[in-house]
């Protein structure tokens, strides 16, 4: 008797547990999640998803086999107890044709993933040149350039720590953490970054990029097939009119949609809060989506003249009390000093480039870079956890977020911040109450 | 065996075992009373070997607590049980203690432990150089570490320790870089003095890695007995040496980039710098042509004690040795020609991405052959399930469901899904844990009666093998759906609305399984070293050299050189034809030993101030500068002393006689094989 | 390899002459030192290709950078330091071959002579820096090239943590040398003549190896400058 002889009873026991728990462990799990890789809705992702599986049943398959025969030997020939003395086992060194089949089917296996990942580099790398996807075929803004018509939409991605800025060079607007897309067609992402290493990742849509700083990455993704795609995936004929209202469908009941993403390169203290989210919409939507955002911020009185709000506000501020839009407006251009960093488009002082650009905050659904939420049930937006998402955050970013760049302190730009400091945050509750409200009408 | 049963040394008459002078004037410190002075100047490959695994055993404890702090932060969602900045830190110093300090130091153990003994040899070819990358790889670990040390002070409010910023009290002293350290985010603008521990911290242990693999290499091409031809070495010895050639050819280039790095942070260079020019994308090129090969560093020395495991207790030969090795070799020389699958996901451009996605899935080809190797090694074998064999059959069933995942990752497109998720998480702790970490353990059950002259008592080992197997499965297992559900690596906490709170409850039980399984581990060692029966010389009817001395091995290693006549020279010996038995050949002049040393350790000790003194400098504490410069002095003066003494030595004769007899010491009922070895 | 001729219970390590040296052959009739010297090489190979590699690839990346290498490098100083390395080389191999033949006395000589000309390098390279460093003046004093340093561009990292890591290569191997010219007077040499060959040999593995890159160096990163590829 020596200490391993009933080990294969026990190491059995244990493997019978482990595999009847492990059903237990993925019941009830959502693989259509929010940021799901296995449940893709654009071709990039589709690709990547497809290749994907086909290295998975080509793992399964080595499994089985080489698993089996591995079993196979350890149950066929471990010594059993009480088996009489034997000879030792012949001793064979090894055989070259064994060897050689072996390698040959291991290579042919590997090719059987590789000639399609090849396939899928080129398709993910190379920009298709379709004419639905240009910027003139579907977006009817009368001041695109001839030669911009001919572009297809481009984003310039920003990565910043620890949020993202979303440029439409082409259209001349500005977001922060959410931006809106066309369904069914291409767009060309620049990613850049302004501090670190980071990542755009949009599970559903796409994998992941890099943004580098000093370095030019672009990728392009597709929210949903195009109408041609479609047509495709349905077997019928391509360039086939007269299944417009069936491609509507598909796009309505599988593609428009809020997509979640996130940074996927540790990028600092607040990486886990790095997130994003993309709307998808029809491009009618889109069009209007573009044209409401291109409105500046209208001056907090609700007129149209900044400077004479300004100088208003300015001359006797006791004549904004009362109106908590107009004191927070006042606070957030003076005491609150958050013109340093932020823009609002119309206000003459609100110049900042540091922080996320914050003419059309109002109609964002999320905050903090979408790690605090208030999206109604119907997509809109839920203005009382709005107000509240606000109030938090501006009056605590810091235990929210710790180590962003947003304080209120003595020195803008110090990098190294001391949380514990009780003046780190000069505004009262009561008055960021007030910039919050401001801000929630900047729709 | 008719060997001298004494514990203490065989007296020579010529010497009389009293310690000499050297060079410089000085007693050497050797056939010193004193434990300390044996132990700290010891140039012993066996010592060293021993203060290495117990060291590496130490910080694999010490990561395995960090991890389960990470698992213990992520088992809910928006959890908010340590800060954003600790758990950053806790994974930098899990990753790096894990690769550097627990799973490199555990195979460096085993190198020096076997090496010698499986090539017949006395020592290695350096002995003082050896203890000198002994206590250097001990002033690296204690550097990084200091860093816990010194951001505990600061948040006990010690005055002594109160680091500081110009005004501001710094937080950020332990690294929370990421083991990989990408720049820029490792530059002064984004990360403290942590990062300065890091980089000198890892540029020690590379001094030691480089130096002890230096070592190794001669000693194996150099120091054979006569007949140990290449192609008769034990695997494991092959594998070390594969192992130390990574070492010295990839090490050189993380060794540059972390110069270059602290060239940036300290003075002023624009090497990373983005807004002089700097491409932080060299970066990931210099430290993945390091990482690359790095990993393959972690592998191949678990394949060669696996190697050693499955032949053993198959009693069978290795099925296609020469291929085996020579897929190591190629697993190895590949693996400097596929670090840009770290990259991805960072613009290469589609020619390269092919280009590295291919290279990375041939080096699937040799893997696999070690692994349809192995099981032919069993296939017709009678397979003993002891401890060792079911750690090396769980080390091939986990390492190919790594290996798996791992052909996932070599088609880009799919891996730009897979980066950085918790898909990789997973991937690389089946092959590190399912892999390096098994095998290792298996090779502590193996031959730590070989090491510790006794056996493993009763059948806790299966209990260990279970717990472990099945803990890391629980654990990993479930992180390949976290990726696949777009779960990021390096995320303190994340949304509920996620749903990935309930797997990752999973996986933090099994982590917790998986450190009982630890536990359990040390438990029995313990029991092993305080309440095994002897566990004679050759318990597991061994095949390699090491089994045909005393054990524990007397520290003149074999009383006589043998010339080996065959591969698996000591079974040829016991079971094969007259022709096979080894011969044994007493030298005239008695056994040379080397004269133990201070100088190695003084040397290191330099290494020690330096790097504590330097990131504290960087934190503004005056003085700090030249207390740099003090270490430098002692290290520069340490080797100049060294190489003055002389290598001193003296001469043993034994009376005893190696492998006399095939027939292992009778042993009780712990030795576990003691009735099958007669034919 | 001799496996008749290995004995593997020999030991060898650094350091000089002691009572019983036995110069046992090892598995492959190179000695444990050579070896070593061999293999640092190689390992210091990656870590000069590592460097070279950086300055190499940042040039391609910023071809007009703030430095125009082809105004700043003094070609002709640059020439002279290396023809004076190569003939230290030269020496070198000299004192090498006398030590084998015990002659103490050549040996010293040689020696002194690399050294002395590893120093001469070394000034020509402080020279190099300090111009570098400051600019050019004429006579006049007017500047004719502004001065760059580690902090300007990639340029000036590049190339003087380089250049700088070659030279720290070449100090030390001047310590070196002088340690074993006032090593040899100690009297131990003599008592062990093979064993101090081989001391003195890997040290020469060593300065050769200095002087080999330092042709890279000065092909790579000086010539090439001048050479027109349009």
């Amino acid at each position: 008797m020596f200490p391993g002889q009933n080990s294969l009873r026990i190491v059995s026991k244990f493997f019978a547990l482990f595999t009847l728990a492990l059903p237990l462990l993925f019941t009830g799990c959502a693989w259509t999640g929010r940021t799901s890789t296995l449940d893709p809705k654009g071709p990039i992702a589709q690709i990547q998803f497809d290749l994907f599986m086909i290295t998975v049943y080509v793992c399964v398959f080595l499994f089985v086999v080489v698993g089996g025969a591995f079993l196979y030997v350890v149950w066929k020939y471990r010594e059993r107890p009480g088996q009489p003395e034997t000879p030792i086992p012949q001793n064979s060194h090894g055989n070259p044709l064994i060897e050689i089949g072996l390698i040959a089917s291991s290579v042919f296996m590997l090719v059987i993933i590789a000639v399609p990942t090849v396939q899928a580099i080129w398709i993910t790398h190379d920009m298709p040149d379709r004419p639905d996807s240009h910027l003139g075929a579907y977006y009817g803004g009368e001041f695109l350039s001839p030669g911009e018509e001919e572009e297809v939409l481009t984003i310039r991605a920003e990565g910043y720590q620890w949020w993202w800025a979303f440029e439409y060079p082409q259209l001349g607007l500005t977001t922060g953490n959410e931006f809106v897309i066309p369904a069914g067609k291409v767009v060309r992402l620049e990613l850049r970054s302004k501090d670190v290493i980071h990542s755009f990742w949009l599970p559903k849509i796409a994998g992941k990029v890099d943004l580098i700083p000093g370095r030019n990455n672009w990728m392009w993704i597709q929210a949903g097939n195009s109408y041609n795609e479609w047509l495709l995936d349905q077997g019928l004929p391509p360039m086939q009119e007269g299944h417009r209202a069936e491609y509507e469908n598909y796009l309505e009941a599988e593609v428009y949609d809020m997509y979640y993403g996130q940074c996927a390169e540790f990028c600092g203290d607040s990486h886990a809060y790095m997130l994003f989210r993309t709307k998808v919409v029809s491009p009618e939507e889109f069009e209007a989506w573009v044209a409401e955002q291109k409105q500046p911020a209208p001056a907090p009185d609700g007129g149209g003249d900044w400077g004479a709000w300004f100088a208003r506000a300015l001359g006797d501020p006791s004549s904004l009390a009362g109106d908590p839009i107009q004191e927070g407006a006042y606070l957030y251009h003076t005491k609150g000093t958050c013109i340093q960093c932020h823009k609002v488009e119309g206000s003459p002082s609100s110049n900042g480039v540091l922080g996320p650009d914050l003419t059309k905050v109002g109609s964002r659904t999320s905050l903090a870079a979408g790690w605090m939420d208030h999206m109604s049930a119907d997509g809109g937006i839920n203005a009382g956890k709005q107000y509240e998402n606000l109030v938090d955050w501006i009056y605590a970013s810091q235990d929210i977020k710790p180590g962003n760049l947003m304080y209120y302190g003595d020195n803008a730009l110090q990098h190294i911040i001391n949380p514990e400091d009780p003046d780190a945050n000069p505004l009262t509750r009561e008055e960021v109450a007030k910039i919050a409200t401001w801000l929630q009408t900047l729709q | 065996m008719s060997t001298a049963t004494t514990d203490t040394l065989p007296h020579s008459p010529d010497h009389g075992l009293v310690a000499e002078k050297s060079a410089l004037g000085l007693t050497r410190p050797d056939h010193s009373k004193s434990f300390w002075v044996d132990w700290l100047t010891t140039v012993d490959h066996k010592k060293i070997g021993i203060m290495y695994g117990a060291a590496a055993l130490f910080f694999f404890v010490v990561g395995g607590i960090e991890a389960l702090i990470i698992r213990a932060q992520l088992a809910v969602p928006e959890n908010d049980l340590i800060s954003a900045q600790l758990y950053n830190q806790l994974f930098t110093m899990h990753g790096t203690t894990m690769i550097f300090l627990a799973v490199m130091p555990l195979s460096a153990a085993f190198f020096n432990y076997l090496v010698p003994l499986q090539i017949g040899a006395r020592d290695v070819a350096f002995p003082r150089l050896n203890s000198f990358s002994l206590w250097t790889f001990m002033a690296g670990a204690i550097v990084l570490n200091a860093s816990w040390f010194f951001q505990v002070m600061q948040y006990m409010g010690s005055e002594a320790f109160n680091l500081k910023s110009g005004t501001v009290t710094l937080t950020d002293i332990v690294p929370a870089v990421g083991w990989f350290g990408y720049a820029p985010l490792s530059s002064e603008l984004y990360s403290g003095i942590g990062g300065d521990f890091w980089i000198i911290s890892l540029q020690i242990l590379g001094v030691a890695s480089i130096a002890a693999s230096l070592n190794f290499i001669v000693t194996i091409i150099n120091m054979r007995a006569p007949g140990m031809k290449m192609m008769r070495m034990p695997v494991f010895t092959w594998m070390t040496l594969v192992t130390a050639f990574l070492i010295i050819l990839a090490f050189p280039a993380i060794t540059i980039a972390l110069a270059e790095l602290m060239f940036d942070r300290n003075f002023g260079t624009n090497f990373f710098r983005v807004s002089q020019g700097g491409q932080p994308i060299l970066w990931q090129h210099l430290f993945w042509v390091f990482g690359h090969p790095e990993v393959y560093i972690l592998i191949l020395p678990a394949m060669g004690i696996v190697s050693e495991i499955l032949p053993t207790f198959s009693r069978k030969p290795l099925f296609g040795y020469p291929i085996v090795i020579f897929s190591g070799a190629v697993i190895g020389f590949l693996g400097f020609a596929v670090w840009s699958h770290h990259m991805f996901t960072t613009g290469l451009g589609k020619i390269a991405t092919a280009a590295f996605s291919l290279l990375t899935m041939a080096i699937a080809v040799p893997t696999g052959v070690k692994i349809f190797n192995w099981i032919g090694t069993l296939w017709g074998g009678r397979i003993k399930l002891t401890a060792p064999m079911i750690f090396a059959l769980g080390f091939v069933w986990m390492f190919m469901m790594g290996g798996f995942s791992g052909i996932m990752h070599s088609s880009a497109p799919a891996d730009a899904q897979q980066q950085d998720s918790y898909f990789v998480v997973a991937h690389f702790h089946y092959v590190l844990i399912g892999g390096s970490v098994l095998a290792l353990i298996g090779g502590i059950y193996f031959w730590l009666p070989k090491v510790y002259g006794k056996m493993w008592t009763g059948a806790l080992s299966n209990w260990v093998a279970g717990t472990i197997v099945v803990g890391l499965n629980i654990t990993f297992f479930p992180m390949h759906f976290l990726g696949l559900l777009g779960m990021p690596r390096r995320t303190h906490t994340y949304l509920a609305v996620n749903e990935w709170g309930a797997m990752n409850m999973v996986c933090t039980i099994g982590a917790f399984i998986l450190a009982m399984g630890i536990l359990l581990f040390l438990i029995d060692i313990y029991l092993c070293v305080t309440k095994g029966k002897p566990a004679g010389n050759d318990p597991w009817d061994g095949r390699t050299l090491e089994w045909a001395i005393s054990s524990p091995p007397k520290h003149y290693n074999f009383a006589a050189v043998p010339k080996i006549p065959a591969r698996d020279c000591w079974f040829a010996h016991k079971y094969g034809s007259a022709k096979q038995k080894i011969g044994w050949q007493k030298e005239d002049h008695g056994i040379h030993m080397p004269s133990q040393s201070w100088w190695p350790l003084f040397a290191s000790c330099g290494f020690l101030i330096l790097g504590i003194a330097f990131p504290i400098k960087h934190a503004g504490v005056p003085y700090m500068g030249w207390l740099a410069i003090l270490g430098l002095t002692i290290l520069v003066f340490g080797i100049i002393m060294w190489s003055l003494e002389g290598p001193g030595g003296y001469h043993l004769h034994p009376e005893e006689e190696d492998g006399e007899d095939s027939k292992p010491a009778p042993t009780g009922s712990g030795a576990p094989v003691s009735e099958e070895v007669h034919r | 390899m001799s496996d008749a001729a290995a004995l593997s219970n020999s030991h060898d390590d650094h350091g000089h002459g002691h009572g019983h040296i036995d110069h046992t052959a090892t598995s492959t009739g190179i000695e444990n030192k050579k070896l070593i010297m061999w293999l640092f090489l190689a390992s210091d190979c990656m870590f000069f290709g590592t460097l070279i590699s950086t300055h190499l690839i940042y040039r391609k990346v910023y071809p007009d950078g703030p430095v125009d290498p082809t105004v700043v490098f003094n070609i002709p100083l640059t020439s002279f330091s290396t023809f004076i390395l190569l003939m230290s080389s030269f020496l070198m191999a000299l004192a090498v071959s006398a030590m084998h033949k015990g002659e103490l006395k050549s040996f010293r000589n040689n020696v002194l002579g690399v050294v002395f000309f590893g120093i001469i390098f070394l000034t020509c390279q402080v020279f190099e820096f300090t111009e570098f460093v400051y600019g050019k003046h004429d006579a006049d004093g007017n500047l004719v090239w502004e001065g760059f340093t580690l902090s300007t561009g990639t340029f000036g990292s590049t190339f003087f943590v380089l250049t700088g890591t070659h030279g720290t290569h070449v100090a030390i191997g001047v310590l070196w040398l002088i340690g074993l010219y006032f090593y040899s007077f100690t009297g131990r040499m003599e008592h062990d003549i093979h064993g101090s060959a081989m001391d003195v040999e890997v040290a020469g593995l060593y300065w050769h190896f200095v002087d080999i890159v330092w042709i890279v160096i000065f092909t790579a990163i000086y010539l090439v400058e001048f050479i027109n590829f349009t």
